[in-house]
């Protein structure tokens, strides 16, 4: 550390928090171990696998499902990392330091609360943001690798955040989160449980409205039509009477065409509709939700530094009468 | 050292409320009103619960007043923050640094102050290995490493709350010495308090008996006891004009503790009372008249003169 020369503020908050640093630094390293694993060793397994399935009647997939399934797991604890760091900024960064004292000495030093807060924000987020683009950089990699034996497309849940900048994003508003709950509560346990359910609450709202994050393509036809391949189907249905009737389980007509034609005659079936998202939305919504979580993140931060002056400023300008 | 008014810390008007209960309850401190020259040893003394704490943390920039306005150095507690040293009555430091850690961490957080012989001296002097965990410390080592921590940052003010309360003798005596030494070297003002009054005498030279909040008597130890008598003498002998702190008739011996106002009635014997006289008389009579704020700057005024 010392050869690197850094400045005293933020070699002290890198001192302070050196066993997160630790762990972190061992979360993203084993991480990209197990991606580095999954792409030699047992996707090399599940691609013979499938060659062989090719050319006979049956089959084992049992390699193939372990790949898929284990590049998900990656991609749900690169998703919410996020989790991990809005507990250890709610608890370990701030709301330990307010409850045992300790940041009244960071205070009482030559240290301005305001550049105390600032670089306890900072150099984790530096941080932060290193790790998370390190493992966004190598699941995008590991996910392109073998789209044979992929579990899941571009629309699955964690999946849609792991492949790009959306988790850096959540993982900084964790931060700021985090900072901002253990500022108002100035206790260790709440402000880890409050900074915790909040982050996860911005996940959970986005993953219910990301469909929403950029207008949608209809695509309407005169005979019921498959998919689009890799879309994210959204609704689908008929056209009633110049209006669209969603059919969540499936057509209403079924059967040789000559009968779909007979029964679309007699419902007053005049097309079919499609909604969906096509692959080719994915970075309008990602970036869309990443502008989002920072929009948070950036308020968080704001307010954090606006309630700070209340946890401690002296000389209030106050005139005396 | 000093800066342009000569006060290290004056108080004017202030109070402080915890919570946000109106009434009677939640005042700390009110109606606080005291100067306190540069360069002075101040005591300040009072029972638990009386406001110590508060004023020390107002004063270090850590609270707010909610009245009144408190001036450090010159200036406001907040920028008077690199040249305040300060430390709390729980010594907060970093459980899982180590001692030379937490050393450094002084160094780093007061650039160009930093005085490093200084702290890795006091720290030697108490035998405490540098590799040490702060956790695996006790009670009176912490107590040294805080206050290596305050000292080295070389403060023009130094606030110590309750800083001798978990040292053995031979500890404090020697922390103490370290402390007037630093006093009388580098013209430190030095703010401690304490609710043992015998730790105090001898080292300090200004006092500030804090009691139900207020500021009960503020001034020069010296010249506070010089202003005060304790008489005995028969129970009738009527002590008007002078104030009365303390009086205590025991059969027909009456003894008190008073500040004359004028020459003092024939037949009564008189004494000088010690310091702990002075502030028990004080801190058992609540009642009794202090001397106002007023009064108190105006002291303060002459001494600095």
């Amino acid at each position: 550390m010392s050869a690197l020369r850094v400045p005293g503020l933020p070699r002290t908050v890198l001192r302070l928090h050196r066993p997160a640093l630790i762990v972190w630094g061992a979360f993203v390293a084993a991480l990209i171990g197990w991606l580095v694993w999954l792409n030699t060793v047992t996707s090399s397994a599940g691609e013979r696998e499938r060659a062989y399935c090719d050319h006979h009647e049956t089959c084992n997939i049992l390699d193939q499902l372990n790949y898929g399934q284990r590049t998900v797991w990656v991609a749900t604890l690169v998703c919410y990392s996020s989790l991990a760091v809005a507990a250890w900024a709610g608890a370990s960064l701030i709301g330990r330091e307010l409850e045992s004292g300790t940041a009244q000495l960071a205070w009482t030093q030559g240290v301005s609360p305001a550049r105390w807060l600032a670089a306890k924000l900072a150099v984790p987020a530096l941080l932060t943001t290193l790790g998370c683009t390190a493992l966004v950089l190598a699941y995008r990699r590991a996910w392109s690798a073998h789209p044979g034996l992929r579990d899941g497309d571009w629309t699955s849940v964690t999946t849609f955040v792991a492949r790009g900048p959306a988790t850096v994003a959540y993982a900084l508003c964790a931060l700021a989160l985090g900072a901002l709950t253990a500022l108002l509560l100035r206790r260790t346990l709440p402000a880890l449980g409050v900074s915790l359910a909040a982050t996860w609450a911005l996940h959970f709202a986005l993953e219910r409205f990301r469909e929403h994050l950029w207008p949608s393509v209809t695509r309407v036809t005169a005979t019921e039509d498959v998919w689009p391949r890799h879309v994210w189907q959204l609704e689908s249905g008929t056209i009633e009477h110049g209006h669209r009737v969603a059919h969540a389980g499936g057509s209403p007509c079924e059967g040789n065409p000559a009968q779909v034609k007979q029964c679309a005659d007699k419902l007053d079936i005049t097309g079919y509709y499609q909604v969906y998202h096509p692959r080719s939305h994915y970075w309008p919504l990602h970036l869309v939700e990443s502008g989002i979580v920072l929009a948070v993140a950036a308020l968080a931060t704001v307010l954090a530094f606006r309630l700070l002056p209340r946890r401690t400023r002296a000389a209030r300008k106050e005139s005396l009468a | 050292m000093t800066d342009t008014t000569g006060f290290a810390l004056e108080a004017a008007a202030v109070g402080k409320r915890f919570g946000r209960r109106r009434g009677s309850g939640g005042w700390a401190l009110r109606d606080c009103g005291f100067r306190l020259p540069a360069g002075r040893v101040c005591a300040v003394v009072g029972p638990n619960g009386a406001g110590k704490s508060t004023l020390l943390a107002l004063a270090a920039g850590l609270l707010v007043p909610t009245e009144g306005r408190v001036t450090v150095l010159g200036t406001d507690p907040a920028s008077a923050r690199a040249r305040v040293g300060f430390v709390a009555q729980d010594k907060p430091l970093y459980p899982h640094l180590t001692v030379a850690e937490t050393l450094r961490m002084g160094a780093d957080l007061n650039p160009r102050r930093w005085d490093a012989p200084t702290a890795e001296r006091i720290v030697a002097d108490g035998d405490l290995g540098p590799k040490t965990r702060i956790r695996a410390l006790s009670g009176g080592q912490r107590t040294r490493v805080a206050l290596a921590l305050a000292l080295a940052k070389r403060p023009e003010l130094l606030l110590l709350d309750e800083p001798m309360a978990d040292l053995d003798p031979l500890a404090r005596h020697e922390l103490m010495g370290v402390l007037m030494a630093q006093a009388a070297q580098y013209g430190t003002t030095i703010v401690m308090s304490s609710h043992v009054v015998a730790e105090l005498e001898g080292s300090c030279d200004h006092l500030l008996l804090i009691g139900g909040g207020r500021v009960r008597l503020a001034g020069e130890i010296d010249e506070l006891l010089e202003a005060h008598v304790r008489v005995s003498g028969l129970a009738q002998t009527s002590l008007a004009p002078h104030t009365v702190v303390e009086s205590r008739t025991t059969g027909r011996q009456l003894s008190a503790l008073i500040r004359p106002a004028g020459p003092l009635p024939e037949g009564l014997r008189t004494s000088a009372p010690s310091l702990e006289e002075l502030v028990l008389s004080y801190l058992r009579n609540p009642q009794a008249p202090g001397t106002t704020p007023a009064e108190a700057a105006s002291e303060s005024e002459k001494a600095t003169l």
